[in-house]
Parts: C-alpha cells; sequence; structure tokens
C-alpha cells in the first residue's frame, strides 16, 4: 500500500516555472504581447493549465486564426500535450539553469504530423483513463478499474490530493495473498519514444526487485543507464513495488 | 499451419506497399520511426477482431513491424476497410483499454500478447471505458 505521504503529497506538489511567448511572425497587432508566467504541475497536462494562456495571446493572432487549436513549441519541437508535463521537462530540458522554461505559443499551422489533436478537455481525460486502465491490466488484470464507478473516475481526474488519493489507493491496493503487484507498469522513455515490458516487482526466488534490476531487463549489457522522474535520479537500489506506489504519476505509470 | 503462414507472408506484402505510401504522407512522424532502434524491426503478428458494429475485416492475420504506431494501424484498417474520413475507429487490447496512439507495436506485444500473437478489437464506437 502506498503509505509513505509525505513522499505522495511532495511529488503531487512538484511545479514548474514555463515562461510562454507567442511567435512573434504571428502577431498582428503592433505592439509585441508581454510573456505570460506560470507556475504549472508537473503531474498535469498541457491542455489542462494553458486555458488562460490562450486567453492572453488571442486578441494578438489574426482574426481568423483565433479558433484554431492552440499548439506548444520547445526548441523547434511540437510539444507532445499526451505526456504530463513533467515527463516533458525531464525529456527536455537538461539543466536548471534553463529556468523557466521558455516555451513558444503557436495558433497557426498545426503539426498534424507530429502531434495529435486533443480537440476538448474530454479527449485528455479519456486518455489519462485509458493510461489508468492499461495500468491496472498490468497490477491487478484490470479488475480494480473496471470495477469503479463512473463518480471514482472523476475523482481521480480531479485537481485535489485527497479527493484523488481516496479512489487511487484502491488501485494501489495488493490483494491479501500477494503483497505486491503483478507487473509494474512504467515507461521508459529514449530519444525516439518510450519502451514498454513486463516486469514483475519481485524475482523468482522471492527477493524484492530494484530499479537496477529493472534496468537489466530493459537494457542488457548496458551499464551507463541514466534514469530521472520527477526531475530527480532516484537510488538504484529503490524498491519496483515501492517506486510503483509512490512515484507512479496519476495515470499510474513509473514515467 | 502451411496455410496461414503464406497468409501472413502475402499481408505482409501488402503493408509494405500500404507504408510506403504513409511515407509519402507523413514527413517528420515516418523520419523518427526509421532513427528508431533496429530490434524494433521484428515483425510482430496481430489478429484483429471486429466487435460491436464494426465491419468485418477479410484477412484477420496481419504482421506488421514492431516500431508502428497505433495510430498507423488504425489509419491502414480505415483505409482496408474504406471508411470515411470522418468515421472513428478504436482499438483495444484485452477487452480493456485504448492503447495510446503513438504506443508502438512491440511494447503492446511485449506485454500482452498471447500464444504470439497480439490480438487488437476494433469497433467504430467506444466499446470499453
Amino acid at each position: 500500500m502506498a503509505n509513505d505521504r509525505e513522499v505522495l503529497r511532495e511529488v503531487w506538489e512538484g511545479k514548474l516555472p514555463i515562461a510562454f511567448k507567442l511567435d512573434p511572425d504571428e502577431v498582428v497587432e503592433l505592439q509585441q504581447p508581454d510573456h505570460f508566467y506560470l507556475m504549472v504541475p508537473r503531474l498535469s497536462y498541457f491542455p489542462l493549465v494553458t486555458d488562460k494562456v490562450r486567453k492572453h495571446f488571442l486578441r494578438y493572432v489574426a482574426n481568423d486564426k483565433q479558433d484554431r487549436e492552440m499548439w506548444l513549441e520547445y526548441d523547434g519541437q511540437p510539444i507532445k500535450w499526451h505526456y504530463p508535463i513533467g515527463v516533458l521537462f525531464d525529456l527536455l530540458i537538461t539543466s536548471d539553469d534553463q529556468l523557466p522554461w521558455n516555451i513558444t505559443v503557436h495558433f497557426d499551422k498545426f503539426p498534424e504530423n507530429q502531434i495529435y489533436r486533443f480537440s476538448n478537455k474530454e479527449t485528455v481525460e479519456s486518455y489519462f483513463m485509458a493510461c489508468l486502465k492499461e495500468a491496472d491490466v498490468l497490477k491487478h488484470r484490470g479488475q480494480i478499474a473496471s470495477n469503479m464507478q463512473k463518480k471514482d473516475h472523476n475523482q481521480l481526474w480531479l485537481d485535489k490530493f485527497e479527493q484523488f488519493w481516496a479512489v487511487n489507493r484502491k488501485l494501489m491496493e495488493v490483494s491479501s495473498e500477494q503483497e505486491h503487484f503483478k507487473y509494474i507498469p512504467f515507461r521508459c522513455y529514449m530519444e525516439d519514444g518510450y519502451r514498454q515490458k513486463l516486469i514483475k516487482p519481485v524475482a523468482e526466488d522471492g527477493r524484492r526487485k530494484t530499479l537496477q534490476d529493472l534496468l537489466h531487463e530493459m537494457f542488457p549489457g548496458r551499464n551507463n543507464v541514466n534514469i530521472k522522474t520527477h526531475g530527480m535520479i532516484p537510488p538504484l537500489e529503490t524498491p519496483l513495488q515501492w517506486m510503483s506506489e509512490h512515484l507512479s504519476y496519476p495515470d499510474n505509470f513509473l514515467h | 499451419m502451411s496455410d496461414s503462414v503464406s497468409e501472413n507472408q502475402e499481408t505482409n506484402d501488402s503493408l509494405q506497399s500500404f507504408q510506403s505510401m504513409s511515407l509519402n504522407d507523413a514527413g517528420e512522424a515516418t523520419h523518427e520511426q526509421e532513427n528508431s532502434h533496429k530490434c524494433d524491426k521484428q515483425k510482430i503478428d496481430i489478429l484483429l477482431k471486429p466487435t460491436g458494429n464494426a465491419p468485418i475485416m477479410k484477412k484477420k492475420k496481419w504482421t506488421v513491424e514492431g516500431d508502428k504506431p497505433i495510430s498507423w494501424i488504425a489509419e491502414f484498417m480505415k483505409r482496408y476497410m474504406k471508411l470515411e474520413p470522418n468515421e472513428k475507429l478504436f482499438l483495444y487490447v484485452n477487452q480493456t483499454f485504448a492503447p495510446s496512439p503513438d504506443q508502438i507495436m512491440k511494447n503492446l506485444y511485449d506485454c500482452y500478447s498471447t500464444e504470439g500473437k497480439l490480438v487488437l478489437h476494433y469497433c467504430k464506437t467506444p466499446a470499453w471505458g
């Protein structure tokens, strides 16, 4: 059971400072708009926190572009809205000197081939719930998430720590005959996407597996793999079961 | 047994030609795939099963490359079944969850295959969750 509440709270409260600026080529007003500064939760998704950003820049772009879907870019690359913000930051930013995170806002030329349209917040929510169900398939053969009711699902989607954990604790429970999940839901990100594999939290002989074991199974023969999650480098001897219970994102995956 | 092998061989060929079509369509996205790790070129056997009101595909067994994302499979199926561009197609794993459009076949195969095959259910309206 996820019972180290201080850690859960700490992870939950992780925030990042971001400076949004509108692409200068899209500004049709004489005066350039000010940057828009925001502290955003690491665990959230960009479409959920950027309403204000959109509002701020809207009047600076051409009338016929104001209804278009806003998209974000960092360092020449469109930002994948369906990754949690903290995951994106850990992938794209290598040093804290780069804070605040400078992100360019666009209304024009949506890069259809590179990122998906989210159209509305329901899309983000259904994506989130699909990840959560997948995680539950790995942990409990999907039995817990499928027995949940709509109101439980809604509660997992709210942004309050207590309400989230009141429901999420069920997803983090282990059955009475087993003291661990069936498999650990995780995604290992590399330059060209992410990898997933079936990895058990305990070895054949009952020994608790650690992050080191996960890396050996994911990248056999490579000893120089660096791992980062929530902006920190977890010790390699961290038990996988504990990591899954405490350091998973709200979608129940370790990223 | 030999029957199903030859069927796979044949379907594999048509998937290949479709792939070259999509290469022209989607510049950036496929460029990324070309760079991906060699092991992802591993061929994956998939079995497509209709559910609800979905049209039946004449060929159910396909072989695809491991680095292909779900969105690519869905686009392929839409063309194969001649769906309108605005018609939706939903794919499900384990009859439980809809995999992310950027999820690659190798990941799904490694986690959810049974008896050497990855079973994907498809339908035109959301089925599970």
